[in-house]
């Protein structure tokens, strides 16, 4: 099994709120992914692909700041129902995932609610370990 | 005082790890913004306006996105890297607010720390909260 194929698998089996996830090479071709079963897709595979486009122009602008804020890590973009997250990887590979957000409807405080918060410091040490790998 | 600086002065005051906030239109140009004093800005502000510029972009693009599929509304996008954190969120149909966050780990940690949380819900509650007085 390739290291990616691994990373899919740690990353869907660590967080049943994670929909889809993807490995993405620099163009933004979707090498692997894995979709949850039992679940549709909200978003059709095509948008997916221009979302992809979309933050792998942003991660590339981003190099510029390095210098000055380190590297990238991650990036969220929140919306009511869903959390898309890209994790930049190397050799210009990106890590995508679909992150349910829907409020918990057994949450007990009555103040309005945006979402589930996203477990990147679990996300990034699973990257972290695949990394590590040969 | 307007509501936007007001957003602004909420925001400084509410969190020290916020570096500097700013409030722009729809097409990137900063209008109004609130700068920490105890703190030097860690990137050229060339560098942020042009970071501004493209997130306003994408921001078009995440909203029409909402509005084809059923995403819900678009709430915040953050981009993290190893000492800042940026967050972006549309405060209203014309204007884009832009946070740059500390996000030096703590010392104290003990496993690897991939920075610090942002707490978005009190950030959107403050938006929210502005934007009922208009």
């Amino acid at each position: 099994m390739d290291k990616y194929e691994k990373l899919l698998d740690m990353v869907m089996d660590f967080d049943e709120t994670v929909r889809f996830a993807a490995v993405t090479d620099e163009n933004g071709e979707i090498l692997w992914n894995s979709q949850r079963t039992g679940l549709k897709n909200i978003v059709p595979v095509s948008e997916t692909k221009q979302t992809i486009l979309r933050a792998l122009h942003a991660w590339r602008d981003n190099a510029g700041v390095k210098k000055n804020i380190g590297s990238g890590l991650y990036s969220i973009a929140s919306y009511e129902k869903i959390k898309r997250i890209t994790v930049p990887l190397d050799n210009g590979r990106l890590l995508f995932c679909s992150v349910d957000n829907e409020p918990l409807k057994t949450a007990i405080n009555r103040r309005k609610s945006y979402g589930h918060l996203a477990n990147m410091g679990k996300i990034l040490s699973i990257v972290d370990f695949i990394k590590s790998q040969k | 005082m307007g509501r936007y600086e007001k957003v602004l002065n909420m925001l400084m005051d509410y969190d020290e790890s916020i570096r500097l906030a700013v409030i722009s239109n729809t097409s990137g140009d900063i209008l109004w913004n609130s700068k920490r004093s105890s703190t030097q800005l860690q990137v050229p502000i060339a560098e942020t306006k042009k970071a501004l510029k493209r997130e306003s972009q994408d921001w078009v693009d995440r909203c029409k996105a909402a509005d084809r599929m059923a995403l819900g509304a678009p709430l915040y996008h953050i981009t993290s890297f190893e000492k800042t954190k940026r967050v972006t969120l549309p405060i209203d149909a014309f204007h884009l607010l832009f946070l740059s966050v500390d996000n030096t780990p703590m010392k104290n940690t003990k496993k690897k720390s991939y920075g610090k949380l942002v707490e978005m819900g009190k950030i959107l509650s403050i938006v929210d909260f502005v934007n009922t007085f208009e």
